[in-house]
């Protein structure tokens, strides 16, 4: 596969504080590669090297085949970028802003088609004020896409938005990667990258942990199938007798919900059977999530 | 680049906050100079009650009105005018009382002046009744004074402090859209991240400023010509220099503040403080680098300060070309003050600005 997007042990420091911490990693032509993370991980500054906007402390990196240090203007005509929490001109209209970006690159795409695109055609003569969260964010998106780049980044598109408007731009980002175009993005929303993402990378205090392809990496946490049940009024005892059988490894719950982790596939029917055994309102046998896997490997649960 | 300085120039004539500070402020001190010293005005109104119907009494009020300097009114009762006074509705108030001005010695051969003592106007009005009355006594005595004094004007243009104001309106105006407008904008643009967005495009920064500098430029063009046409066909102020000539003055002064701006916008992180800081460099300047007042009635320990101030020698300059029609030359000192800040706030506005965050 072809590498769109090659990283070679890449470290940012500010003063004493090390941001990225020798990094490498790929990015492959046509896939949604998922920088994740908390906050202060080091996602967004590796983002911003990759995009030519900080200069790495060391390490190299190359965008389509270019040096970023010394080809960084070719790579910003070939690239498309949105930033975290960036704002557009207040008194532009949207069609006037996109055609103002557009001016930038010596390739552009009209504005009519790219606000067609996010289905912000009827705002075309707005101001970027009058927009939801939601358009707001679809703008900004359609906004990276001016010069019909070939790689796309997006820093936490989703951030702050309504489950509705996110799974919106999730459609957006899944378009955006049906036109043949690599995206990378980042997010600490864990459901997202694992619905988004082809691979992923896990980073945390500016390392990555783990990297690989999505679905896979879940097989690789310690726990990666889960027995789930809900049963109202369960009584302590019975918790107790639960937690010290030997099949079930891992047990965590609260109020009326549980669920049993398992690291082996072939445990999870006995698991299961133990669970119904307790006559509870519902079970569900199921695979653990990469929200799972982050949890087990940072040690601590996303903050939003 | 064009469509960078379209796009500046549409987004300054939209923004209402901005169009206040580059127009309507401004426009707001041209007008209050102009009702307060410019076409018609007078230095306040005059109460007159005569109460003598000779010839003699008769004549002051009329000398009074030609004089140009007094709105005469005349009023019948002293009480009503002194109260009117008190109250500030009107400047001072002459009483002739009856039999004043006839030859017999009897009749009373004093008119009284009431005056308000924070008013400034019984000074001008004491002497033009004092004026009236010196050539009365010599009429009758039909003498003639031996010793005189003629006032001759340095310049034969006529001139008013409106004329001084307005001159030093346009300096206010070039240095507070230019500080404040580029300075505030751009920290806001940092602060929205807007800057960082245009470097993620390949568009050169040097296209950019260049952009935001000539669209304020050309605002600046616009708002120096509405505020001399205002100050000259409503206000009748006297410009007896060449109007392109005061244009170009302004237009450089608005480029050394717009290096200012720049500097202010490279220091202050958020649109906030960058209005705090342009306020704390323009509000100063206001009132140092004679926009009101002549500096050189200051302190001489601070006036040999503050004639370096940016906007005082701009001033100068602009007041040399527009009140006595001189070359903008004139006091090269005055060319070699704005050429030293140009050359500074330049080179401090390129060392530090930047559209990056590193």
């Amino acid at each position: 596969m072809e590498k769109v997007i090659k990283v070679k042990n890449l470290i940012k420091k500010y003063d004493k504080l090390i941001a990225v911490n020798n990094i490498s990693f790929d990015v492959f032509k046509g896939e949604i590669f998922g920088l994740l993370g908390e906050n202060g991980a080091g996602k967004t500054t590796t983002l911003e090297m990759i995009e030519g906007l900080r200069r790495p402390t060391a390490g190299k990196i190359e965008v389509l085949g270019c040096d970023i240090i010394e080809h960084r203007d070719a790579v910003k005509e070939r690239i498309g970028v949105q930033l975290q929490s960036s704002a557009y001109y207040q008194f532009l209209t949207l069609t006037e802003i996109l055609d103002l970006f557009g001016s930038f690159y010596s390739k552009q795409l009209s504005a009519d088609k790219l606000l067609s695109m996010v289905d912000l055609k009827d705002k075309s003569n707005s101001f970027i004020g009058s927009l939801s969260g939601g358009q707001r964010q679809r703008f900004s998106i359609v906004a990276s896409l001016v010069n019909d780049p070939e790689v796309v980044f997006l820093d936490e598109p989703t951030t702050g938005l309504d489950p509705l408007a996110r799974r919106n731009l999730w459609d957006l980002i899944t378009e955006i990667k049906n036109q043949g175009k690599t995206v990378i993005l980042t997010t600490h929303y864990m459901e997202e990258a694992e619905i988004l993402c082809d691979r992923v990378a896990i980073m945390n205090n500016g390392k990555i942990l783990v990297m690989g392809d999505t679905h896979k990496l879940i097989d690789q946490a310690k726990y990666p199938y889960t027995v789930s049940f809900i049963k109202e009024g369960m009584p302590k005892s019975q918790i107790q007798k639960l937690e010290k059988l030997s099949l079930v490894e891992n047990l965590f719950g609260k109020n009326n919900h549980f669920i049993v982790r398992i690291a082996k596939k072939e445990n999870s029917n006995s698991v299961k059977k133990i669970i119904e055994s307790l006559n509870p309102e519902t079970v569900t046998q199921g695979r653990a999530s990469l929200e799972d896997l982050f949890i087990e490997l940072t040690g601590s649960k996303i903050e939003e | 680049m064009w469509k960078l300085f379209t796009a500046d120039l549409k987004m300054l004539s939209r923004n209402r906050q901005s169009l206040f500070w580059v127009l309507f402020f401004p426009l707001m001190f041209t007008f209050i100079f102009g009702l307060f010293f410019g076409r018609n005005t007078n230095v306040g109104t005059i109460a007159v009650i005569n109460k003598s119907d000779t010839q003699i009494a008769a004549g002051l009020p009329d000398v009074l009105e030609k004089s140009d300097v007094f709105k005469i009114q005349k009023e019948d009762d002293l009480n009503v005018a002194k109260d009117e006074i008190k109250r500030s509705k009107i400047s001072a108030a002459i009483y002739i009382p009856e039999g004043f001005g006839n030859p017999s010695p009897a009749s009373p051969k004093q008119i009284e002046i009431i005056y308000d003592p924070g008013s400034q106007v019984y000074s001008s009005l004491s002497g033009v009744v004092g004026q009236y009355l010196t050539s009365v006594n010599y009429q009758i005595q039909n003498s003639k004074p031996i010793f005189t004094s003629t006032l001759k004007p340095v310049t034969d243009r006529k001139l008013t402090y409106f004329d001084f104001v307005l001159a030093g309106v346009l300096g206010l105006a070039i240095m507070n859209s230019s500080i404040i407008g580029i300075g505030v904008n751009l920290s806001k643009y940092r602060e929205d991240k807007i800057l960082k967005r245009i470097t993620t495009t390949p568009v050169k920064s040097w296209k950019f400023i260049m952009a935001e500098v000539l669209s304020r430029l050309v605002i600046n063009l616009i708002q120096i010509s509405i505020i001399l046409l205002v100050g000259k066909f409503l206000f009748d102020a006297h410009i007896y220099g060449s109007i392109l000539i005061i244009i170009l003055v302004a237009l450089v002064g608005a480029f050394l503040f717009q290096s200012v701006g720049f500097i202010v916008a490279s220091f202050s992180r958020t649109a906030d403080a960058a209005q705090g800081m342009a306020q704390a460099i323009a509000i100063p300047m206001m009132f140092l680098a004679g926009v009101f007042f002549p500096i050189d009635s200051l302190p001489k320990w601070l006036y040999l300060i503050v004639q370096y101030l940016p906007l005082a020698p701009i001033l100068r300059i602009i007041r040399g070309v527009m009140l006595e029609g001189l070359s903008p030359f004139f006091e090269p000192k005055n060319v070699i003050i704005v050429l030293f800040w140009i050359v500074l706030t330049l080179a401090v506005s390129i060392w530090k600005f930047r559209l990056s965050d590193e």
